[in-house]
């Protein structure tokens, strides 16, 4: 090593320094904090009592968990599946330019930066038995329902609300991944298809399917990353849809309270996460 | 693509179009709307109200003159008796007169603006730092910091709650008012460091070395070289990164929870408006203008960063 590089790596490590020690610490510890916490029964007020693997067994034994698990496998599966669509439908339609095109994109991109302690109060207004606009198109103006329900009371139906709140919330952002492949393809490529013989759907299906197929999968495994962990869109519109996230918060700190417990849900949580993070980073960043 | 030059399928693109941004924005109208709806108006489905009313903003916003509470009738008499000590007197009606200001909005709205903002300076002096280091300079340990980064950076919060806070209780900060601020203010570091770190990180790299190179030959030094070439070339990258940060700290709702409950005096907006929807104070008019007034930054924010955001649209793509 020269001087120089010496000197350069030196740098490096300073300028990094307070990064490393801040995520290290608030971060990486507690994962592995967490874990530990796992095998212990923890008060609220951080008294500890070591119990081997009883939250583990205790949580598997548990017929809430496993609701959670499906709950959270129907939410993942509703959003992962419409975001994608509609953000493959919202960038095939706005692909080329027109007039105000740039105002629709500001329209269509505010649900994403929204916070969604204020949008959340739109959606329980729009949905609202009495006052709801939702309630009054499918009762009194179409008649489709029979009288007026409280979507977001029921959990089952609440479920279909969350799903919805959460394609409404992020399919923008799957627009903006989709489209910014979707303008790159050449324009030869569908002339060559064209001249083939294919009509506007066989394009699609063989020249802009196959080349969107990457950012495709780009989409769905980010949209599973982070709907595994969603809390706030859920909990805020309707605490009472125990997706996992929920499921583990109500453990930790509401009722009777397990904070081993939830410890526990939230290793088993990090390890599936971790799959789905190390095939992001191998397979999409290719590092 | 698809006939866009018949007359159909003008008409089809235009309905679309429509349908999207009225999809989009429903929400936000039906936000609006009620908010400036008098009680009465609530149950119909029109989103334009009958009479305008700005009471519930006012009343958020403090212009409502302090309204003396009505005291009942058998209190009074207790207040008119002689025989009970001012003191006393005084206290008995200060619980009914300080009833007025049921939503100090304006005081959360600070403690808001103080955590986001606060958390995002930092961030960005940190971010700035660190993904300089991992994308210019070479040394030994940079690509496992990379990826740690990023893995780091797709850890959701609700898998550290439990571990932070008992880390919080175990030292102490969790019991104590300015304690537990001083963790939220951290975490909320942490939230945003990673995502600042990787979209400057890959902005940084677009930079031509060349640059550098040449203010490092006039004899600037690699620190003097950062602040002189590679900042102000970075400016809207760093506007934008602030920006995200600060969305994220404003909107940030699980961990003011955790640590911030039980102290009023500091409940950010998403907490406060949450604890008031739960509340017997709850109308719906009310919420409506908190939820309005508490958007409205966020919406002058991305009108912002978009006006920015026009090359690297998706650097930010991969959070949410």
């Amino acid at each position: 090593m020269t001087p120089l590089e010496r000197a350069e790596a030196k740098f490096g490590w300073k300028l990094v320094a307070p990064t490393i020690l801040i995520l290290g610490l608030l971060i990486l510890y507690p994962l592995m904090y967490n874990v530990y916490l796992s095998f212990f029964d923890v008060q609220l007020n951080g008294y500890k009592t070591f119990v081997g693997l009883e939250n583990y067994i205790k949580l598997l034994s548990n017929t809430d968990y496993y609701s959670a698990i499906g709950t959270t496998s129907l939410y993942l599966l509703g959003t992962v599946a419409g975001t994608t669509l509609l953000g493959l439908a919202m960038a095939l339609l706005l692909k080329d330019p027109f007039k105000g095109r740039g105002l629709v994109n500001a329209a269509i991109m505010l649900p994403y930066v929204a916070p969604v302690i204020s949008v959340v109060f739109g959606w329980q207004f729009l949905f609202d038995p009495i006052s709801g606009v939702v309630n009054y198109l499918f009762v009194d103006l179409f008649g489709i329902w029979s009288e007026r329900t409280n979507l977001i009371g029921n959990p089952d139906s609440a479920l279909w609300v969350v799903v919805l709140f959460d394609i409404w919330k992020h399919a923008p952002i799957a627009y903006l991944l989709i489209l910014s492949k979707l303008v790159s393809i050449s324009r030869d490529q569908y002339e060559a298809a064209a001249i083939d013989g294919y009509g506007p759907v066989g394009r699609f299906f063989h020249v802009t399917l196959p080349e969107l197929y990457f950012v495709l999968a780009t989409v769905v495994l980010l949209r599973l990353i982070w709907n595994l962990n969603r809390f706030e869109d859920v909990y805020l519109l309707a605490p009472n849809v125990q997706t996992l996230p929920i499921f583990t918060y109500y453990q930790a700190f509401t009722g009777v309270i397990d904070q081993g417990l939830a410890a526990a849900t939230s290793v088993i949580q990090l390890a599936v996460l971790s799959v789905f993070i190390w095939f992001y980073i191998k397979k999409i960043m290719k590092w | 693509m698809i006939g866009k030059r018949t007359v159909t399928g003008r008409i089809g693109f235009a309905l679309a179009i429509l349908l999207l941004v009225s999809f989009s924005l429903l929400p936000f109208a039906q936000i609006l709307s009620t908010s400036l709806k008098h009680q009465y108006d609530w149950g119909n489905p029109s989103l334009i109200p009958q009479t305008i009313n700005l009471d519930a903003y006012k009343e958020l916003l403090g212009l409502t003159e302090a309204k003396k509470v009505e005291i009942p009738a058998a209190i009074q008499k207790i207040l008119n008796n002689p025989k009970l000590p001012q003191d006393k007197k005084d206290a008995i009606a200060a619980k009914y007169m300080s009833n007025d200001n049921l939503f100090p909005f304006g005081k959360y709205m600070l403690n808001s603006v103080i955590f986001s903002v606060g958390a995002a300076t930092f961030s960005l002096v940190f971010s700035v730092m660190g993904a300089y280091s991992i994308s210019r300079l070479r040394f030994k340990g940079q690509v496992i910091i990379q990826r740690s980064v990023l893995f780091v950076y797709m850890v959701g919060g609700v898998l550290l709650m439990v571990p932070l806070y008992q880390m919080a209780m175990n030292i102490g900060l969790a019991s104590s008012l300015w304690g537990s601020a001083f963790c939220l203010f951290l975490i909320y570091i942490v939230q945003t460091l990673p995502v600042g770190m990787y979209m400057l990180g890959n902005y940084f790299r677009g930079i031509p070395f060349a640059l550098e190179e040449a203010a490092m030959m006039d004899g600037c030094s690699r620190k003097e070289a950062i602040i002189k070439v590679v900042l102000p070339l970075s400016l809207p990258m760093l506007a934008t990164v602030f920006i995200y940060c600060f969305i994220i700290g404003w909107n940030e709702y699980l961990f003011a929870s955790v640590f911030l409950k039980q102290y009023p005096e500091f409940h950010t907006l998403p907490l406060a408006l949450q604890e008031l929807f739960v509340s017997k104070n709850a109308i719906w008019d009310r919420i409506m203008a908190a939820s309005m007034l508490t958007l409205a930054p966020i919406v002058i924010c991305f009108l912002f960063a978009s006006r920015f955001m026009k090359g690297g649209k998706t650097d930010g793509g991969v959070k949410g």
